[in-house]
């Protein structure tokens, strides 16, 4: 089938894993209503957590392992002395380097077909590497150490169940303004740079498209209207070098000598029988052991 | 056989109950703490054992790490309690790295597999030992420290941090683990060294095995009288 002429007319195509999909916000039209943070907490059987703190619209102040989807509230005075609000949907960024797949030790996190990292929770262990490794504070187990079972990772899917069944994600379906999209990702890039084009001709100077190529690429575009570091985005998300030497160097390099050791010792108890058991009782002498023998 | 000979003591049984301990524990944390390595590439699923230490398996492993993890800096204390003023001596004795004892590592390797050239003389720790000393003691810090950021601190300090100390925990991990399979190696499977294992079953050495490795020590408690020797029938091997 090949790419999908524009973002909307995507379909799943099983015979062809290698198409991107992508969720792009358009944050200008966002009106911050937080339908799509209901709509996902429904489709995902996730509870509802009453934790807002005093003195904000934002509902809750982070992710966490039972919330997927969090419109982020940035309350400013803007340059023209107003006070505003700039919303971004925050969620997991499905990134093409992923922290939490690099970190995780199952087979929980996977690079899953259509560019989504998927968590399959029966595989997961609860040791929340991820949750430390991922560079957008997008993927949580929650702290409880009396139920096992409540020890699971919980991050947005992408609705990995609705879109292989060619239906669109649970947010993008309910949001009211349509500034979620959802589609084939090289076509909403294509849309997105338009659409930012667009809002700079309106006077929004500093207008740009986020996600095109952090971490080799993000299945999270947003259309932002200030630079992301405004929104609490890293401009630059790196995997931390702590992880990269973690896994790439000290794991591999730990099995590696590990294993040679292991073949040393083999070859010095071969030698080490010719040389020490010859002569059972002159081979334990011990002052001519002192004085070299054998 | 009628043949006698003869053991010198060279562990106290509180010293002997603290090593078992400690071992036990650094064993389970070993294998439970294996879990988390059977997935070296994020781009392919989990290799080898990795596949049967998902989900709840895991998760219980990762609780029996914890508990052992609690018996493993219990044990020091534990020594520590049941005969503090011979831990300090101990602890004396181990620290301290003479020029004999670096001689004796750069021959150690060649000597245990040839036979040659001869050892110099050593105390009642050689340089062996106490590179495992020094090694068990730096781990176990870092074990500590690491362990207990990733158990209790999780979110409290930046994500940074966290992934600092898996890399130290990690870091440690090989570190002990080579020294460890050594040690064993050494106490266990090596046709000479083997000898030594008993004195931490019955707190007996062979007297000869020890004046070979231990001649300054065995001397010094042979000359302070502080020395303790029992005879064994031959036949009874080292262990008892
Ligand atoms: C002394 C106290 C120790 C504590 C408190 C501790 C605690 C931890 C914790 C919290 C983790 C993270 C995974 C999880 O949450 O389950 C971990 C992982 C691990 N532990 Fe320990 N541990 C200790 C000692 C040891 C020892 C002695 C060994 C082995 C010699 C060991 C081997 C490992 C390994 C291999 C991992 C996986 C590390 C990785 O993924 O790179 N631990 N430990
Ligand atoms: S945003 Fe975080 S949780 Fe999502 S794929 Fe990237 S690293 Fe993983
Ligand atoms: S908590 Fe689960 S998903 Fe996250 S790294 Fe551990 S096993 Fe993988």
């Amino acid at each position: 089938m090949g790419r999908a002429a524009t973002w909307e007319t995507w379909k799943p195509d099983p015979g062809n894993p290698n198409q991107h999909v992508a969720m792009l916000v358009d944050t200008s039209e966002c009106i911050g209503c937080k339908a799509c943070e209901v709509a996902c907490k429904q489709w995902n059987l996730n509870e509802a957590r009453i934790n807002q703190e005093p003195g904000t619209y934002q509902s809750h102040p982070h992710l966490d392992a039972e919330t997927w989807t969090l419109i982020r509230f940035v309350e400013r005075t803007n340059d023209q002395g107003e006070v505003e609000w700039l919303f971004q949907k925050h969620n997991c960024m499905h990134c093409t380097e992923a922290g939490c797949v690099t970190a995780c030790p199952t087979d929980a996190l996977q690079y899953g077909k259509y560019g989504v990292v998927t968590l399959d929770q029966e595989k997961c262990i609860g040791c929340a590497y991820c949750e430390q490794a991922c560079p957008f504070d997008a993927i949580h187990v929650d702290r409880n150490p009396f139920n096992p079972r409540a020890q699971k990772a919980g991050k947005c899917t992408l609705c990995y169940d609705r879109i292989t069944m060619g239906m669109q994600p649970a947010c993008v379906k309910t949001c009211p303004t349509d500034c979620i999209k959802f589609g084939d990702r090289d076509a909403l890039i294509e849309w997105g740079r338009q659409r930012v084009e667009e809002l700079k001709a309106r006077g929004f100077k500093n207008a740009n498209l986020y996600g095109v190529d952090q971490l080799g690429g993000l299945h999270e575009l947003y259309v932002l209207l200030e630079p992301p570091e405004v929104y609490g985005l890293p401009a630059n998300p790196k995997i931390s070098t702590w992880t990269k030497l973690w896994k790439y160097a000290v794991q591999p390099l730990g099995k590696l000598a590990v294993g040679a050791g292991i073949f040393g010792l083999a070859v010095n108890w071969v030698a080490a029988r010719r040389a020490f058991l010859q002569g059972e009782a002159a081979g334990h002498g011990a002052g001519d052991h002192a004085a070299g023998q054998p | 056989m009628a043949a006698r000979k003869q053991q010198i003591r060279k562990f106290t049984r509180p010293q002997i109950l603290f090593h078992w301990v400690y071992a036990s524990a650094w064993l389970v944390l070993v294998l439970t703490g294996m879990t988390f390595l059977w997935r070296p590439d994020p781009h392919s699923p989990a290799v080898g054992l990795g596949a049967f230490l998902q989900g709840s398996v895991g998760q219980w492993l990762r609780l029996v790490h914890r508990v052992a993890a609690v018996a493993l800096m219990a044990a020091p204390f534990l020594w520590l309690a049941l005969e503090p003023r011979r831990v300090l001596a101990e602890l004396r004795e181990l620290m301290v790295i003479r020029g004999n004892d670096i001689k004796y590592l750069l021959v150690a390797p060649l000597h245990y597999t040839f036979g040659r050239p001869p050892l110099p003389p050593q105390g009642k720790y050689n340089g062996g030992h106490k590179l495992n000393f020094w090694i068990v003691v730096l781990t176990f810090l870092g074990f500590v420290v690491s362990g207990i950021t990733m158990w209790f601190f999780r979110g409290v300090v930046p994500a940074e941090t966290f992934r600092l100390m898996l890399l130290i925990h990690n870091f440690c991990f090989w570190l002990g683990l080579g020294m460890g399979i050594l040690h064993i190696y050494l106490t266990v499977f090596h046709p000479f060294t083997r000898q030594a294992l008993s004195a931490m079953i019955s707190g007996f050495v062979d007297l000869k095995y020890a004046t070979a490795e231990h001649a300054e020590w065995v001397e010094q408690q042979l000359r302070s009288g502080q020395a303790e020797v029992r005879e064994v029938p031959a036949a009874s091997g080292g262990s008892d």
